[in-house]
């Protein structure tokens, strides 16, 4: 079913999302569109699968022009839309999931067994497995997903949007992901791919549209792009390096050093340390324990046993608070779970750990608006006022209030979990710059990635940990893509289990 | 993103409307019942309206600072009636009028305490814990009072509550100074801050280093102390507490608090607004009892107001995403 789009429009408010858009996009490919935040790829995916309306313009669906007033109307026609936020019943199994609202009944009575039945055939002919003796929260992100694309299939969707589905996966996840892909789009399902991924974009799409300000920039075939081309495409700036140089120190006296940490079944006996000046990549698959060390280290959670020493003193983190006034940093793997409160101001959001300093009985106002102003600059956050709500601010401008919350505190360690998810690509380049900036100036910067090019960019040394383990250690020259996911899966393929 | 420089005015008046909604609203209902209803608009009338709010009042200030928390304590309505009942005993061993109020606030405090320790340590669903220990409230209000009517035994107690002070009674400047309290607890102090950070996201707040635990439970402490006090007040001013009183004000309460605007979700809310959102209510209930209104009707009519105005609110908030 080929699906053509003229001169599409939409508004929000104030803001233009979609200008007289004009796409093609054939049937039975992989059609990605890309774009930085705010480019108008996931309004335009939303249109299409009847979660907006358009302002004006012509969708054509198989040659006859047609609306597509709802969700359920796009359905209806064979499009549907999986989003960002996956939309289950997670006290359900998969197959109650993938037919709630079309269930086999008889009369008020549901019919488990032909449901059960038609689940099997459809995991066989899509050859999309999934468990289903268990409630869809047991499953891993990556599984849920695809409960999500057995539903569309289900209905019977020809046309299936995907807006960032790789964002919350981790990377083997993602092959698996891309594999479904490959194997719908052979089956003649027409897929768009909404993703600031530009190596996945590039390596699954049969066609990529670059998105810029609510218009297109162009459509081509990633066999005439590069990496840079699309960033170029995207931002409208020439691409630089990605990285900025890395300067290690010469002997860092270390500023962190962990011996024996050990957590339940989540990690064990984990030593190591950071210098002064120095960045540290926490690297391994997701569920290798790295996010729960940086937990552990700054008192999130508590740890069964082990030593933390900062500058040469041993200390008992047992709360953040703790952590905090130790001149530890931490910003959170998910900055809208565990980072910000979005409802609130930035500047309350940037002083709230630093309120003793920042207060007697009363709140001292002009004291938090100078400490908040000064970080707010020097993290580079781009909005009109520290007083706009921190909910209105594009990903990588809430992630830099993170940072400037950070900053404000200057810390001597500063861990970053994922610092750059969800971020586009002009504002990944600053936080870059940022972290970069703030070891050269003589922090200890420990920072948990699962972009593998981030890790190798930026770390002078690379820990990389495996089921809670540290399995090993790279330093300078060894530090390389092929080193880490090597170590990363080492003992893994030996047992063979990688898949 | 482009924006568009002419639409942003629009904007700006269309969101003065919405956030304001209660305000406006409110005043409406005022200068409705200002011109329909002669008895209304007189200083006596508008008297007895801030003397009769004043205990929702002081249970609405600090309801409020717990709903923002995430709170939701349905055992305020047991602890303003256990409240009273020990604070007479004390009234009548002990005739003072300072005791008495102190007792029926401590009463407050310690309730509140425990309330604020199950939720936040126990991790129990605050809605479930507080259904729970009202239940253990009321039981203890039976056992303090025996089962009968405990009486003030000087009158000269209810001056507590009735004295006049430029016009307006002892009990509505009680109220006016928790309120204030309450606003710039709220607005001022870290104290405040926490309470949004806590109720808009837990586990933020916590990695932020807020101890989030602890401004929890204080914000139990405080609903507790609110309606101890008022239930107190409320006694003295009637002279006369049981076990078996009408505990249904929880209910007025979190009606002004929630028509008022604040979430019940927690994380944002103010004080101004539940301040606006008793009047609202107190207004209507009033012009139905000037205009002789059957008090059957006037309890459905206020139930479907309340549910219109809740869901204006909600509709105004969809329309923003």
């Amino acid at each position: 079913m080929d699906l053509e789009v003229r001169g599409i429009n939409k508004r929000f408010g104030a803001t233009i999302a979609l200008d007289s858009v004009n796409l093609k996009i054939a049937s039975g490919t992989i059609h990605s569109l890309i774009g930085e935040n705010g480019a108008g790829k996931s309004t335009l995916g939303k249109i299409l699968s009847g979660v907006y309306q358009l302002d004006s313009g012509e969708v054509e669906l198989a040659g006859q022009a047609v609306t597509i007033g709802s969700p359920r109307d796009a359905l209806s026609r064979g499009i549907t839309i999986i989003a960002q936020e996956l939309s289950l019943v997670p006290s359900r199994t998969a197959a109650d999931n993938v037919y709630l609202g079309i269930e086999d009944h008889a009369g008020p009575w549901v019919r488990r067994g032909v449901i059960k039945d038609r689940f099997e055939e459809l995991t066989n002919t899509s050859g999309i497995t999934v468990p289903n003796d268990r409630p869809v929260s047991a499953l891993s992100i990556g599984d849920q997903q695809k409960v999500e694309i057995l539903r569309a299939l289900a209905r019977n969707a020809e046309v299936i949007v995907m807006d960032e589905p790789t964002a919350r996966l981790s990377v083997e996840e993602t092959a698996v992901l891309k594999t479904v892909m490959r194997s719908l789009r052979d089956q003649g399902k027409t897929i768009i791919f909404v993703s600031h991924f530009l190596g996945d974009v590039l390596d699954v799409s049969d066609e990529i549209t670059i998105m810029r300000d609510g218009k297109i920039i162009r459509t081509s075939k990633p066999s005439d792009e590069t990496h840079d081309s699309l960033v170029e495409a995207m931002t409208g700036r020439k691409a630089g390096d990605a990285f900025p140089a890395k300067h290690p120190p010469a002997s860092p006296t270390p500023v962190l050093e962990v011996s024996g940490l050990t957590r339940g079944i989540q990690f064990a006996d984990i030593s190591f340390t950071v210098g002064a000046g120095e960045i540290v990549a926490l690297a391994g698959l997701v569920g290798s324990g790295r996010s729960e060390v940086a937990r552990a280290i700054y008192g999130a959670d508590p740890i069964d046993s082990g030593e933390v020493k900062l500058q040469g003193n041993t200390i008992k983190i047992s709360h953040p608070a703790t952590a905090i006034s130790n001149g530890i940093a931490m910003i959170p793997e998910s900055r809208k779970d565990q980072g910000l409160i979005l409802d609130r101001p930035i500047r309350e959001n940037i002083a709230l750990p630093y309120l003793k300093k920042l207060s007697s009985v009363l709140m001292k106002r002009r004291q938090e608006n100078s400490l908040v102003s000064e970080n707010f600059q020097a993290a580079g956050i781009r909005a009109l006022s520290s007083e706009m709500s921190v909910r209105s601010l594009s990903g990588g401008n809430q992630q830099k209030v993170l940072f400037a919350r950070s900053l404000a505190g200057a810390p001597t360690l500063f861990i970053a979990d994922e610092p750059t998810r969800g971020v586009d690509v002009g504002s990944k380049r600053a936080i870059y710059e940022l972290m970069v900036d703030l070891a050269s100036k003589g922090m200890a910067v420990l920072v948990i990635s699962s972009e593998l090019d981030e890790v190798v960019g930026l770390a002078h040394r690379v820990i990389v940990m495996q089921t809670g383990k540290i399995v090993a250690e790279l330093v300078g020259d060894q530090i390389s893509e092929s080193a880490v996911v090597a170590a990363a899966f080492s003992t893994k393929q030996r047992e063979g289990l990688a898949s | 993103m482009t924006t568009v420089d002419t639409a942003s005015k629009s904007v700006n008046v269309k969101s003065l409307l919405s956030k304001y909604a209660i305000v406006w609203v409110t005043i409406l209902v005022f200068i409705f019942l200002s011109a329909s209803t002669d008895a209304f608009l007189s200083i006596d009338n508008l008297r007895n309206i801030l003397d009769q709010q004043s205990v929702v009042l002081i249970v609405a200030a600090f309801t409020t600072i717990a709903l923002i928390s995430g709170g939701f304590d349905v055992s305020l309505g047991a602890i303003y009636i256990l409240a009273p009942l020990v604070a007479l005993r004390v009234q009548n061993n002990i005739n003072s009028a300072w005791l008495t109020l102190l007792a029926g606030i401590l009463v407050g405090l310690i309730t509140g305490l425990l309330n604020g320790v199950i939720v936040a340590y126990g991790k129990i669903n605050s809605f479930i814990a507080t259904l729970a220990t009202s239940f253990i409230f009321f039981g203890i209000a039976y056992l303090v009072s025996d089962g009968t009517i405990l009486r003030v035994t000087d009158i000269n107690m209810r001056k507590v509550a009735t004295t006049h002070i430029l016009g307006l009674t002892s009990a509505t400047w009680i109220a006016f100074l928790v309120i204030a309290i309450a606003w710039i607890l709220l607005d001022r102090t870290r104290f405040g801050r926490y309470i949004f950070s806590v109720g808009g996201n837990f586990e933020a707040a916590r990695l932020a280093g807020v101890r989030t635990n602890r401004v929890v439970v204080a914000a139990f402490v405080l609903a507790g102390a609110g309606a101890g006090l008022a239930g107190t007040l409320n006694s003295i001013r009637s002279v006369t507490a049981q076990a078996s009183d009408d505990f249904s004000i929880i209910f007025s309460v979190i009606a002004a608090v929630v028509v008022g605007g604040t979430s019940i979700a927690g994380g944002s809310g103010a004080i101004w607004r539940s301040v606006v959102g008793v009047f609202f209510i107190a207004f209507i209930v009033n012009g139905f009892n000037l205009n002789g209104v059957d008090p059957v009707y006037q309890r459905i009519i206020q139930g479907a107001v309340i549910l219109t105005a809740v869901g204006a609110d909600a509709w105004s908030r969809r329309d923003k995403s």
